[in-house]
C-alpha cells in the first residue's frame, strides 16, 4: 500500500512537473535546428576588382560599371592628368543575373588594357559550399570561371600577341576557386586559387599562368570596412626577367579600398596598381607599380534590380 | 486496490486534460510594414512558433529573424546584417499573458489585451496590446496588429535613408492553434 502512495505522489509531481514546463520549453522544444547559412561574407560579388565568394541572389539583376583611371603620381600622373583623372585606364559595363541563389551569369564589355582591347566576356559563378553559422560548414566554396574574346583588329605583326592567326587566338580564361570565411562580423578572408588561360600570347610569355589571390575585409564599424586584395602569378624566372629587360617590368596586383554602406548602397573607394579590370588582364599583364605612383583610383557601381 | 487504479486512471487523464488546454501553431505568420512617403516597406515570415495556454492566459511567440522575405533581397540582407543584426540577436520573443483572459474553451470571438514583453534586437520592451481571438470547434486562432517604434528597441536608421523608413513599423500576428501533444 505504501508503495501505491508513494507511486500516487510520484505521479502528482510529475503532473505539477508538466503543467509547469512553460510555454516556453515546450515552444523551444519544436523548434528546429538548421544549419543556418551566414550571410554577408562581403557586401559586393567583387572583393575589389576580383571576385568575392558571394553570388547574386535568384532573380536578382545587377547592372555593373566598373572604372580604372589613370596613373595618380608618376611620369603620366600628378597635376597635369588631375592625377590620373583625365585618364581612363580600363572601363567594364556588364550585366549580371541570379539564376538561382547559388548560380549567376554574366555578360560584359570591357575597353582591355594590355595586349588586347575591346573585350567581350561571359562569365559564369556557383556557390558550392556556404559557411554555415553552427560551423558544420566551416568555409564558403565558390567556382569562378569567364571566357572572354577580343574585337580587335588583328596586328599585321606576325610576332604580336594581338595578331589573330585565328578566332580561337582572340580568346582568354579565368577558372578559380573562390574560398572564404567569416571570421566573425568584422573580419572575413578569402584565398582565390586562379588559372588564366589565354590563347594567344607574346614572345616568352606563358600561355597559362597560376595565381593565387588572397584577401579580406576588416570592419571598423558596422557600415565602413577596409579591404584588400593581392594575387601573386607564379610566372617563370625566365619569362619575368625577358619582360624586365624589355622594359616592361611585371608587377603584382595590390589593391586597398574602402567600403562604406549607407543603408541601401554601398559606396567603394579603391586604389590599386593594376590597369586593367578583368583577371584575364590583371594577373598576367600589370606592369604598373604601387612604388613608382602607378597606381589609380578605381570605382565599382553596381545596382542591383529585383526582378 | 479497484480505487487506486481509477485514481491512478484520473491523473493520467488529468495530463490528457492538461494537454488541452496548451496549444501551439508552428507555422505563426508575421509581417511587418514600414509606410513612408518615398517607399513602402513589408516582410514577412509564416516560420513563428507560438504557443497559448487558455487556462492561464499564457502566451509566447518566437520567430527567427533571418525567415523575414523581403521584396528586395539586399534590403533583406541588410535588414539582417546592419539594421536587426540577426547573428547577434538571432530571434524575436514575446512572453506575455492575456489581460483577464475569457474561458476559451468555448467557442466565440474574444477581444483581449494582452500584457508582455518583446523581446527584439537585444532590446526588452513592454508592449500592452489589443488581439483578437476566434474560438471554432475549440481551436483557438489569435491576430494581433501593433506598433514598435525603431528607436525603442536601439534599431537605428541612417541619415541617408531616414525618408525611406518609417520610425515607426506596424507588426501584425497571426496564429492558428492546435492542440499540443
Amino acid at each position: 500500500m505504501k508503495h501505491i502512495y508513494l507511486l500516487l505522489l510520484g505521479c502528482g509531481l510529475g503532473l505539477n512537473a508538466f503543467a509547469q514546463e512553460s510555454l516556453e520549453a515546450l515552444v523551444e522544444k519544436e523548434t528546429v535546428k538548421t544549419h543556418e547559412p551566414v550571410i554577408a561574407t562581403y557586401k559586393s560579388t567583387r572583393l575589389i576588382q576580383g571576385h568575392s565568394p558571394e553570388t547574386l541572389k535568384k532573380r536578382e539583376l545587377d547592372f555593373r560599371v566598373a572604372h580604372h583611371f589613370g596613373d595618380l603620381g608618376g611620369e603620366f600622373g600628378g597635376p597635369k592628368t588631375f592625377f590620373g583623372l583625365d585618364n581612363s585606364a580600363d572601363v567594364r559595363i556588364a550585366f549580371e543575373y541570379g539564376v538561382t541563389d547559388r548560380i549567376m551569369v554574366g555578360i560584359g564589355r570591357t575597353k582591355g588594357s594590355g595586349s588586347l582591347t575591346q573585350l567581350y566576356e561571359g562569365l559564369a559563378k556557383y556557390k558550392v559550399l556556404a559557411q554555415t553559422t553552427d560551423d558544420h560548414m566551416p568555409v564558403t566554396v565558390t567556382l569562378f570561371g569567364n571566357a572572354v574574346v577580343s574585337g580587335m583588329t588583328s596586328s599585321t605583326t606576325v610576332s604580336d600577341a594581338s595578331y589573330f592567326g585565328k578566332f580561337s587566338d582572340r580568346m582568354s580564361y579565368t577558372g578559380q576557386v573562390i574560398i572564404a570565411r567569416k571570421f566573425s562580423r568584422n573580419v572575413s578572408l578569402t584565398l582565390l586559387p586562379t588559372l588564366v588561360h589565354r590563347n594567344r600570347v607574346g614572345y616568352k610569355d606563358q600561355n597559362d599562368i597560376f595565381a593565387l589571390g588572397g584577401g579580406g575585409r576588416v570592419k571598423f564599424t558596422k557600415r565602413l570596412g577596409l579591404l584588400l586584395e593581392y594575387y601573386y602569378p607564379f610566372r617563370s624566372q625566365e619569362s619575368k626577367d625577358y619582360f624586365k629587360s624589355q622594359g616592361r617590368e611585371l608587377y603584382n596586383p595590390l589593391a586597398v579600398g574602402v567600403e562604406w554602406e549607407t543603408g541601401g548602397h554601398v559606396f567603394h573607394l579603391n586604389f590599386g596598381n593594376s590597369t586593367a579590370i578583368l583577371e584575364n588582364q590583371f594577373i598576367p599583364e600589370t606592369s604598373s607599380s604601387w612604388l613608382q605612383g602607378q597606381f589609380r583610383w578605381g570605382f565599382n557601381i553596381s545596382r542591383r534590380f529585383s526582378l | 486496490m479497484k480505487q487506486m487504479i481509477a485514481l491512478l486512471a484520473g491523473l493520467f487523464l488529468a495530463h490528457a486534460g492538461f494537454a488541452q488546454d496548451v496549444f501551439m501553431c508552428r507555422n505563426t505568420g508575421l509581417s511587418f510594414f514600414s509606410a513612408t512617403p518615398v517607399e513602402d516597406i513589408d516582410a514577412t515570415s509564416d516560420k513563428g512558433t507560438s504557443a497559448i495556454n487558455l487556462k492561464t492566459g499564457e502566451v509566447y511567440f518566437k520567430v527567427a529573424v533571418n525567415t523575414f522575405k523581403f521584396k528586395k533581397q539586399l534590403m533583406e540582407e541588410h535588414f539582417n546584417e546592419n539594421y536587426l543584426e540577426s547573428d547577434k540577436y538571432p530571434n524575436a520573443i514575446f512572453k506575455g499573458k492575456l489581460v483577464s483572459p475569457p474561458d476559451l474553451h468555448k467557442d466565440g470571438t474574444y477581444e483581449v489585451t494582452v500584457d508582455g514583453t518583446l523581446s527584439l534586437h537585444g532590446v526588452d520592451k513592454n508592449y500592452r496590446e489589443k488581439a483578437t481571438i476566434v474560438v471554432k470547434d475549440g481551436k483557438p486562432t489569435a491576430s494581433s496588429k501593433f506598433n514598435v517604434k525603431l528607436a525603442d528597441h536601439r534599431i537605428k536608421i541612417p541619415t541617408l535613408v531616414i525618408k525611406n523608413i518609417a520610425e515607426v513599423v506596424e507588426v501584425t500576428v497571426k496564429a492558428a492553434y492546435t492542440a499540443a501533444s
